[in-house]
């Protein structure tokens, strides 16, 4: 989950077609549970400058859809792209999840308005003038205590104009709500140690939050179990002491770490990889 | 810790009493006892010498619906029985939560999707559910014949709830069963679990 800094991208230009879509709604007189559309930061593309994407996601009330780990159930929201040659939509960056409790299981996602940012690289060859026809093919789970798939063909046609390209008003709002929902880079180092059924990650370095309400969260399944972690701070390192997962089988390489807190404006985060490496290495006495 | 997991031998439960209460591959599979959709009580260890298969079900979930849909459930069920494995599919949904059958409706269920389970059982109050810290409709879980669990997880090796994907998943329940026919160790003996969320009671 490194935190692409998108949002220090050069300034590209922007029009936009919103496909709205609620497939699977599940009865024509209940409110749809989840809208999605496809938005552009910029009103058009600029040959060689990377662009702006994002799907929005508006849940209705109760309803919500998964961050990339969803949880002990539900899927994550994906997105199959079809692009002219040239062309490369990156990764979600996924926003920072928010944690949901259904009946003593944890699920890991989105409530209310997301958006599901998405860089979109554009080649130095395309020619000003033209029109770019953007296609992805989302698929998500949307769930309240009920779950209902939902799929839908996007299409999106942006103009390649010359530099400088300009903001869509109409998506402003939307992308700098998406800024502040990304974690946060941070010069944090950390640590895993397996500890029996207990898997702790021991972070330090500049700015560690610190206080009630913080929460943690790992990109990768299959490694923590989904109940909430204890967070404690010891002396300058920030502990986070987890439960492995009963579906545990290899470890990763590295745990893409989240750590949220909660802020005036929803949840603040920041995000770290972690080598996995000496894991099974003993942990020193927990303090507090 | 919650008293079923005592009902096996002390090794067991020292061993339940260690972890959470999910249970253990290689440990004994914690015994229930439940009431079947035909009113007759079904009780894991009397199907000692058996292979049993548990499948967590809710009707009304998609990834449910996907599995049932295609036949792929179905037809797992009738190979199982004709090996002479035992195939119960349990519902864990509360009363007045999404998939919560009484028996009677239970009964038109698997009659309507063409179910050959050898029982479908009744865990309104998700006793056992709980036991076996089923997660997701569905999860499925593969006990030999000495009682020992050899497999729990997922369905099958591809996270959706799209048909179209059963033609390249792998199904890890007749695979868990054609390997310990064969004698041999359970190659996936657990994997991650994916679907709806079990509708318990809170």
């Amino acid at each position: 989950m490194e935190p692409r800094r998108y949002d220090h991208r050069p300034r590209v230009l922007g029009l936009l077609l919103a496909g709205l879509a609620c497939a699977g709604c599940a009865a024509a007189d209940e409110p749809a549970p989840v809208a999605v559309e496809l938005i552009s930061e910029y009103a058009g593309v600029v040959p060689g400058q990377p662009s702006q994407l994002g799907l929005r996601l508006r849940h209705g009330a109760r309803w919500h859809t998964y961050w990339i780990n969803p949880g002990d159930s539900g899927l994550p929201t994906t997105l199959k792209w079809t692009l002219p040659v040239g062309f490369k939509a990156e990764d979600v960056d996924w926003p920072l999840p928010q944690r949901f409790e259904v009946g003593g299981l944890y699920n890991f996602g989105y409530d209310g308005e997301i958006v599901l940012p998405v860089a979109l690289d554009v080649p130095a060859d395309a020619k000003p003038g033209s029109t770019v026809p953007i296609r992805a093919e989302a698929k998500w789970l949307v769930c309240r205590e009920e779950c209902i798939p939902g799929t839908a063909a996007l299409a999106l046609d942006l103009p390649v104009v010359e530099a400088p390209a300009h903001a869509d008003p109409r998506w402003t709002a939307q992308f700098a709500a998406a800024r502040l929902r990304q974690p946060q880079a941070n010069a944090w180092k950390g640590e895993v140690h397996e500890d029996g059924p207990r898997i702790r990650v021991t972070l330090r370095g500049p700015g560690l939050p610190d206080g009630d309400g913080l929460d943690a969260f790992v990109a990768e399944r299959k490694v923590l179990d989904n109940k909430p972690p204890a967070l404690h701070r010891d002396g300058d390192a920030l502990v986070i002491d987890a439960g492995k997962s009963e579906y545990f089988t290899t470890a990763p390489a590295t745990l893409d770490v989240v750590v949220t807190a909660p802020a005036a404006t929803g949840a603040r985060g920041w995000s770290v990889k972690v080598p996995y490496g000496a894991a099974s290495a003993p942990p020193p006495a927990p303090t507090r | 810790m919650k008293p079923f997991a005592f009902v096996f031998a002390a090794a067991c439960a020292v061993a339940a009493a260690l972890s959470s209460a999910a249970p253990v591959i290689g440990q004994p599979a914690p015994d229930f006892t439940l009431t079947d959709s035909t009113g007759t009580p079904q009780t894991l260890s009397a199907y000692k010498g058996r292979v049993v298969v548990l499948e967590w079900t809710n009707p009304e979930c998609p990834f449910v619906r996907k599995h049932y849909g295609a036949g792929n459930l179905q037809k797992q069920q009738a190979d199982a029985a004709a090996a002479g494995v035992v195939w119960l599919t349990v519902n864990s949904s509360a009363p007045g939560k999404q998939g919560h059958l009484d028996a009677d409706a239970a009964n038109a269920w698997v009659s309507a999707a063409g179910g050959h389970a050898q029982a479908y059982l009744l865990d309104a109050d998700g006793t056992v559910g709980h036991a076996y810290d089923a997660k997701t409709t569905p999860d499925m879980y593969v006990v030999d014949a000495q009682g020992v669990l050899r497999y729990m997880g997922g369905i099958d090796s591809i996270a959706s709830a799209d048909k179209d994907d059963l033609a390249h998943a792998t199904q890890y329940v007749p695979q868990a069963l054609a390997e310990i026919a064969a004698g041999k160790p359970v190659s996936v003996p657990v994997s991650e679990p994916y679907g709806c969320s079990v509708k318990y009671a809170r």
